[in-house]
């Protein structure tokens, strides 16, 4: 609670950022099944109705996509209609902001110990690969380099979708420069 | 500011050396343990290497209450039961593996059991479930390879479902390692060539993959020192002692690193041609780790070439130029398994197994795609990337 009183402006926003980020991140992991092929390849082989979550410990923000079908993901926002199949979960909300604002890649975050997956490891694997062709998506080619280990020889996606979603890109960059500098 | 961070655990106590068994009592007493059972497999029974510490027990007045002499080698969720329901009847408070990776896994699956109660071990299975420490734990590890001893993570087989279950908790880690060289000297060559460049390829593993750190470096490189230095040697000469310790020490300190930075894509290949072609692990290791460093070089080419030291010398290394070490690295490895065919057949493609067949390639690349040690590989593998390695790696 200390904490709160001396940085009160900068965790809010952290939180806040987080949160946009996770709603960001659930309706682009729906549109990017809807056409890219790589993706509903890697999305096949869940089970149909299979919930994936990623999270902040110990009750932060949540997102939530359902596998429906086909390769076809589903956004479910932070509530989830079963329970989970597959979670990630960011030990703090320090990490899963340091990976949803692209300045620690996924796997990265996996190998240094920022989250824990429960579920089968075969489907975070999947899970995983999906969220790094979904960054290569949203994010410039520079940024993204950064954010996934190779970045993609060819990529197609409506020019929608990315410019929408490279809005929050510019908002992330922006708050993560005010946040070093303070 | 950097962003590198690491974590780095191992509170694993390390007994290493001449009559490092009779320091078992000791240890067991002194964390309150009386009644002790014995988890281990027929193999370790048939090769007298239970004889040396019952009998360190007992002339210390411990007494061995149980012995499960029957783990199978890809263990299962009922063998766990069985031993677990054992353990009870005989009111036993404490365990000993002794063995390689299947016993040493069921032992830490068995204390899951006997310490968190029940006879479901699935309900257990995940990470992080287990929240408390379990019953006072020894590890006397038999083949110089796999690191059990000092990992977090156990594999049972569920029988009814046919799945593989992995337990991981920091929990699980044995109280203390003991490892003694009597119980690698009679270890048949093959199996001293495959579990060794299983160590090999753990501690080269740790030390290019995504988690590497400055701690688990240490370790991968100590031990790659000495299985580049020890290994020929004792493959030559089966009853040397000092070599047979340097090999055990080696494959705990790969497993210290690895168990703390990952492993990556030779892993991953590894597992899958288990699965399917039902070939040895270490021998899997030694098979595919030159052709995937060759498909990770240009993302690993200085810690690669780094290594080169310790494979090779200070002489060799000094005489390579610096952008050659990475190349020379892998061809040292390429050596090593020469040397190891010459002397034990042991295969070095696909092919020379005799046991899979190019057809299975496909699967085994799907399989691979799915394990959870490909997320850690320096370098993204897509399907066709697994393909290509596979179809090198063939003849
Ligand atoms: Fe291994």
């Amino acid at each position: 609670m200390f904490a709160k009183h001396i940085q009160p402006m900068v965790f809010q926003a952290r939180r806040l950022y987080v949160d946009v980020m996770f709603q960001v991140m659930g309706r682009a992991l729906q549109a990017v099944s809807e056409i890219d092929s790589a993706v509903q390849a890697e999305a096949r082989a869940l089970p149909d109705g299979f919930l994936f979550e990623m999270m902040v410990m110990p009750h932060g923000s949540r997102l939530i996509v359902e596998h429906i079908g086909s390769g076809r993901l589903h956004y479910h926002g932070d509530k989830a209609p079963r329970p989970i199949d597959l979670s990630i979960q960011f030990k703090h909300i320090a990490h899963a902001f340091l990976v949803l604002s692209f300045q620690e890649k996924t796997s990265v975050a996996f190998a240094n110990d920022r989250m824990l997956v429960n579920g089968e490891i075969s489907y975070a694997v999947r899970m995983t690969r999906i969220l790094n062709r979904l960054e290569t998506f949203i994010l410039p080619k520079l940024v993204a380099q950064r954010a996934v280990k190779e970045y993609p020889k060819s990529l197609h996606l409506p020019e929608k979708l990315i410019s929408a979603a490279r809005i929050y890109l510019k908002v992330a960059t922006n708050f993560v420069e005010t946040a070093r500098a303070s | 500011m950097s962003n590198k961070y690491y974590e780095f655990f191992c509170p694993v106590k390390v007994i290493a050396g001449k009559a490092a068994l009779e320091h078992i009592p000791y240890e067991l007493t002194g964390m309150g343990a009386k009644r002790p059972m014995i988890v281990t497999d027929k193999g370790v029974r048939a090769a007298g290497l239970l004889e040396p510490v019952v009998s360190a027990c007992e002339e210390s007045g411990l007494e061995i209450i149980s012995i499960y002499d029957d783990v199978p080698p890809d263990s299962s969720t009922s063998v766990v039961k069985d031993i677990a329901g054992i353990y009870r009847n005989e009111k036993c408070d404490s365990l000993i593996a002794i063995g390689g990776g299947s016993a040493i896994d069921t032992a830490k699956a068995v204390n899951i059991l006997v310490s968190e109660g029940g006879d479901d071990i699935a309900k257990y299975s995940g990470a992080g479930v287990i929240k408390k420490p379990l019953k006072p734990f020894l590890v006397v590890p038999t083949t110089a390879g796999t690191g059990s001893e000092v990992t977090s993570v156990a594999v049972i087989t569920d029988t009814k479902k046919s799945v593989k279950l992995p337990f991981s908790s920091s929990f699980l880690l044995p109280n203390a390692a003991v490892i003694d060289p009597r119980m690698t000297l009679t270890l048949p060559p093959h199996i001293t060539a495959a579990t060794a460049m299983d160590a090999m390829t753990h501690a080269t593993e740790a030390f290019t993959c995504m988690a590497k750190n400055p701690l688990s470096d240490a370790y991968a490189t100590a031990a790659i020192k000495k299985i580049s230095h020890s290994l020929l040697t004792v493959m030559d000469n089966p009853k040397d002692a000092e070599g047979r310790l340097e090999l055990a020490q080696a494959s705990t300190m790969a497993g210290i690193a690895f168990s703390n930075s990952m492993v990556g894509l030779v892993h991953a290949l590894g597992h899958a041609t288990g699965a399917i072609c039902h070939l040895p692990h270490g021998l899997c290791m030694s098979l595919y780790l030159p052709y995937v460093l060759e498909y990770n070089l240009e993302t690993i080419r200085e810690p690669l070439g780094e290594l080169l030291l310790y494979l090779d010398g200070p002489e060799v290394y000094a005489a390579t130029p610096s952008n050659r070490r990475a190349e020379a690295s892998i061809s040292s490895l390429r050596k090593l398994r020469d040397e190891l065919h010459k002397r034990c057949k042991l295969p070095r493609t696909l092919k020379e197994t005799g046991s899979v067949t190019e057809d299975q390639l496909e699967t085994i690349a799907e399989v691979a795609l799915d394990d959870g040690s490909i997320m850690f590989n320096p370098k993204e593998v897509l399907l066709e990337d697994a393909r290509e390695v596979l179809k090198r790696a063939w003849a």
